[in-house]
């Protein structure tokens, strides 16, 4: 399995991360996407004609989406410790991985736009993002009362590794975390996980 | 002559129990003062300025090992008494003892964790409280008045301290931390007697957010 990687790419690293738990070999290839932009060369774009990273190879199969590519990754954990088998648990594992994937694009883009020139207005993106920590924070309440640890029952699944880097990244673009109590116990029983790696900016202490 | 210009003290709630794990820290804002909170290894809670006297960074972005609370930047290291005990860049140096982060009047009691501000006070004893489980922290985007005028109407009762108020609801008897944060942002910080039950507790948490939601609309219509 070839992982298209920018060490930088928030995104990138939740697939390096996700591979990590599950014990997944990736290999890596590091494209010069910043300020290089490769991603968007001729060659890469026939690979993935959005001009996006994560690209996943494996063979003839060729992966863009962002959770395509983590359950992808996760389905080829030999221990399957991250997507439930039971229906109703992996439904609402995927329903906090959508979350993840998509309403948190907001976070993305904001530490995108502070750190990387992208192109956005940094203050509306930190505002939005805010209000989805909350809904998670919230959650988090919520599933800690009912002695479940995690966002989708009290076994750590593949939308908690999603979830974790938003958060962990936010002061990237200046949202803090004192807001999110529940978050912040969360976030440290991920660290707290075999083989949990971090990236740039997620400090290895803790 | 001198005078002296009388600076009020008080102890302001600035987290829950409950959410400062041993070994963790979180940086809190009370009256637009930052704050470190952390516990350390012994399970003592700890309130400082949220700066270190190196390089002007929030020590709660730092990490708390055994009973040393270090800074992220350069790894300074300080102990309970705030006091620099160790520079990895310079290990053979004994650190003198002027390097020092200021520390907060610290309380805990009720569930909660008390900070006494502002800098400087003279440390007087807290009151104490009975003690409480914390529910939630929840943060409001309003001032002070209108979060405490909205507790009121829902029938908030004043507490045996300040900063704290009383209501009963669902058939428990909630304590309630307010913490102003600044002009435009206050936390209140949720407790219940132990033993609650987990039904109240989660109609409490439904509670919360309604408040926090109508509050906050409130806020902007004003």
């Amino acid at each position: 399995m070839i992982l298209h990687n920018y060490d930088l790419f928030e995104n990138c690293y939740r697939v390096r991360l996700v591979a990590s738990c599950a014990e997944v070999a990736l290999e890596l290839i590091n494209v010069d996407a910043f300020p290089g932009a490769e991603e968007k060369s001729p060659e890469y774009l026939k690979l993935n004609p959005m001009g996006r990273l994560p690209i996943l190879e494996d063979n003839a199969l060729v992966l863009r989406n962002l959770s395509a590519i983590l359950i992808y990754v996760a389905e080829h954990d030999i221990d399957k410790r991250f997507i439930p088998d039971e229906a109703k648990d992996r439904a609402q594992m995927m329903d906090w991985l959508g979350f993840a994937c998509d309403d948190l694009a907001v976070a993305v883009q904001a530490r995108a736009v502070a750190l990387l020139d992208a192109t956005g207005d940094v203050v509306e993106l930190r505002a939005q993002a805010r209000t989805l920590f909350r809904i998670l924070d919230d959650h988090l309440t919520r599933q800690s009362l009912r002695g479940a640890n995690f966002v989708a029952g009290d076994a750590p699944s593949l939308a908690d590794l999603a979830l974790f880097p938003a958060f962990a990244l936010s002061r990237d673009f200046n949202l803090d975390h004192d807001e999110f109590p529940a978050l912040r116990l969360w976030a440290r029983r991920i660290r707290l996980l075999p083989g949990f790696i971090t990236m740039p900016g997620i400090p290895d202490y803790h | 002559m001198t005078q002296t210009v009388e600076v009020l003290s008080q102890w302001v709630p600035i987290a829950l129990s409950n959410m400062i794990e041993t070994g963790t820290s979180a940086g809190v804002v009370a009256k637009g003062a930052e704050i470190v909170v952390w516990r350390d290894s012994s399970g003592v809670a700890h309130a400082w300025e949220d700066r270190c006297p190196h390089r002007g960074m929030k020590m709660s972005f730092g990490f708390v090992r055994g009973d040393h609370i270090t800074c992220l930047y350069h790894g300074w290291e300080y102990d309970q008494s705030g006091t620099c005990q160790y520079i990895p860049a310079h290990p053979e140096v004994e650190v003198p003892k002027s390097i020092c982060v200021a520390r907060y009047g610290v309380a805990e009691a009720g569930g909660l964790i008390w900070a006494q501000l502002p800098l400087g006070s003279d440390e007087s004893s807290f009151a104490g409280l009975p003690a409480m489980e914390g529910v939630k922290s929840v943060y409001i985007d309003a001032s002070y008045a209108t979060v405490l005028s909205v507790l009121r109407k829902q029938g908030c009762a004043d507490g045996a301290v300040a900063n704290v108020m009383i209501l009963d609801r669902d058939g428990a008897t909630m304590t309630i931390g307010i913490q102003p944060i600044s002009n435009a942002q206050c936390a209140l910080h949720i407790t219940v007697p132990k033993g609650c039950a987990g039904d109240v507790r989660e109609s409490i948490l439904d509670w919360s957010e309604e408040l926090r939601r109508s509050i906050e609309e409130l806020e902007v219509v004003t």
